[in-house]
């Protein structure tokens, strides 16, 4: 796997000739070697017709492609960072929060309102999150940034884990992500415990979850 | 003092999860918790608002009156309850019966066998930009306090005295008498001051936390 963590707010990634990287713009720290960073125009992969998704879901993040043969250092913002390493399964991120990943994993736009229908768009509305957000698929690893570290929450069938939306950072495996919400006559008076709404993940898979309630 | 055997046993389980977040096994039973610090949990949990952090009429009264504002939440079930608050250290704390005295925004979470409630401070609140009132946990079970950074605890004995920043005080337990001290002389006076005018200086025994941050306070400007 090409990232080791330098410690918990940089990350280290190897740049072999013939291999790209995506990364966030901006987002490198150093390098060694013969590394060309250049800034991509369509905010990643599938050409124009995915940027056009992607802007058109307000997920494009500017992106820049590494390409060389080298070392890297990436950091952003001084946020945490946390390494997930893909073999096969799908990561579900917001664009924002990707530092880099492996050029090797296919980049897509997933419309999540379609899980859960009217909540399903309460839901992106609720969590800050949009209608949309960014899958990554394949063999590969990506480097996610959080706000005060991650901590991981398995999921298995029959056991699911509510997550407040704003301390949401990612999901992967067969999960269905359900909005909650434990509104009454409370929330209504204004006497609300602050915790109305709730991301209800169901399935197989593991969800990512930051000690912070801050948005990045 | 113990609590009585036919109050409410403490069962719920309090652990750390990493530095920053708290994981609450509960059963059955409830904590309370800093108002919408939930990050995440599993099994079947319900969430209340306490207004006037769950000590009736008088508590909410007092808590109004003194400015010592907590937004509480109850929190019941079954199942892990994950509790963060914007990336703060999390420590925990046992009480065998004492008397813990934090700052309400300090507060993340508490057994709900202990009881919350609130204390005149003297003229130290108003240094730390807190207010003339703290809050006070007492009983037999566990709270969890939020800091800035990882904070040390300090103990306190008659023969040691601590001068604490106010900025930087967290919470303390045990029989202590703070007094409020000042270091303001004409260097302060003509604007040469260090920026340590005024501490608080603890004496007695027990155990004071300080997290290795400031707050902004008056006393950090001159």
């Amino acid at each position: 796997m090409p990232f080791t963590m330098v410690n918990t707010r940089i990350v280290e990634a190897a740049i072999t000739p013939g291999q790209t990287m995506f990364s966030q713009r901006g987002a490198m720290l150093a390098y060694r070697g013969e590394v060309a960073f250049t800034p991509s125009i369509t905010g990643g992969q599938g050409g124009v017709m995915s940027m056009i998704g992607r802007r058109v879901a307000n997920e494009a993040t500017p992106l820049m492609t590494v390409e060389g043969n080298g070392t890297v250092l990436f950091g952003h913002g001084g946020h945490y960072v946390r390494v997930v390493d893909l073999s096969g399964d799908t990561l579900y991120v917001e664009a924002d929060r990707l530092l880099a990943f492996d050029g090797t994993l296919r980049q897509g736009t997933m419309f999540m309102g379609s899980q859960g229908g009217v909540m399903g768009m309460v839901r992106g509305q609720v969590s800050g999150q949009g209608l949309f957000t960014t899958t990554l698929e394949g063999h590969g690893s990506v480097a996610v940034m959080a706000h005060g570290g991650v901590i991981e929450l398995p999921i298995t069938p029959g056991r699911d884990v509510h997550v407040d939306p704003q301390a949401y950072v990612a999901h992967r495996g067969k999960v269905r992500n359900k909005l909650t919400t434990a509104i009454g006559w409370r929330e209504l008076v204004g006497r609300g415990s602050g915790e109305g709404f709730q991301l209800a993940l169901s399935g197989t898979g593991t969800v990512y979850v930051q000690a912070s309630e801050e948005k990045l | 003092m113990p609590v009585a055997s036919d109050s409410v046993p403490c069962v719920a389980h309090f652990r750390l999860h990493g530095s920053k977040v708290l994981a609450v096994d509960l059963t059955g039973d409830t904590v309370k918790a800093k108002k919408g610090s939930m990050v995440a949990y599993d099994g079947e949990m319900t969430f209340k608002k306490k207004t006037g952090g769950g000590e009736g009429l008088r508590g909410m009264v007092t808590r109004r009156l003194t400015g010592e504002q907590m937004e509480v939440m109850e929190v019941k079930g079954h199942g892990t309850c994950y509790f963060a608050d914007r990336a703060s250290e999390v420590n925990l704390v046992t009480l065998h019966g004492e008397k813990l005295y934090v700052e309400a925004s300090n507060l993340l979470c508490t057994d709900g066998a202990l009881r919350t409630g609130t204390t005149f401070t003297g003229l130290r609140g108003a240094s730390q930009g807190n207010g003339l009132f703290t809050t006070t946990v007492e009983g037999s079970g566990q709270a969890a306090l939020v800091s800035a950074g990882e904070a040390v605890v300090l103990r306190v004995t008659p023969e040691y005295p601590l001068r604490v920043d106010p900025g930087a005080y967290v919470a303390h337990t045990g029989r202590l008498q703070q007094h409020f001290q000042s270091g303001v002389n004409f260097r302060t006076l003509i604007g040469e001051g260090s920026g340590e005018a005024f501490q608080i200086r603890f004496e007695g025994e027990g155990l004071v936390y300080v997290q290795p941050s400031e707050r902004n306070t008056v006393g950090g400007e001159v």
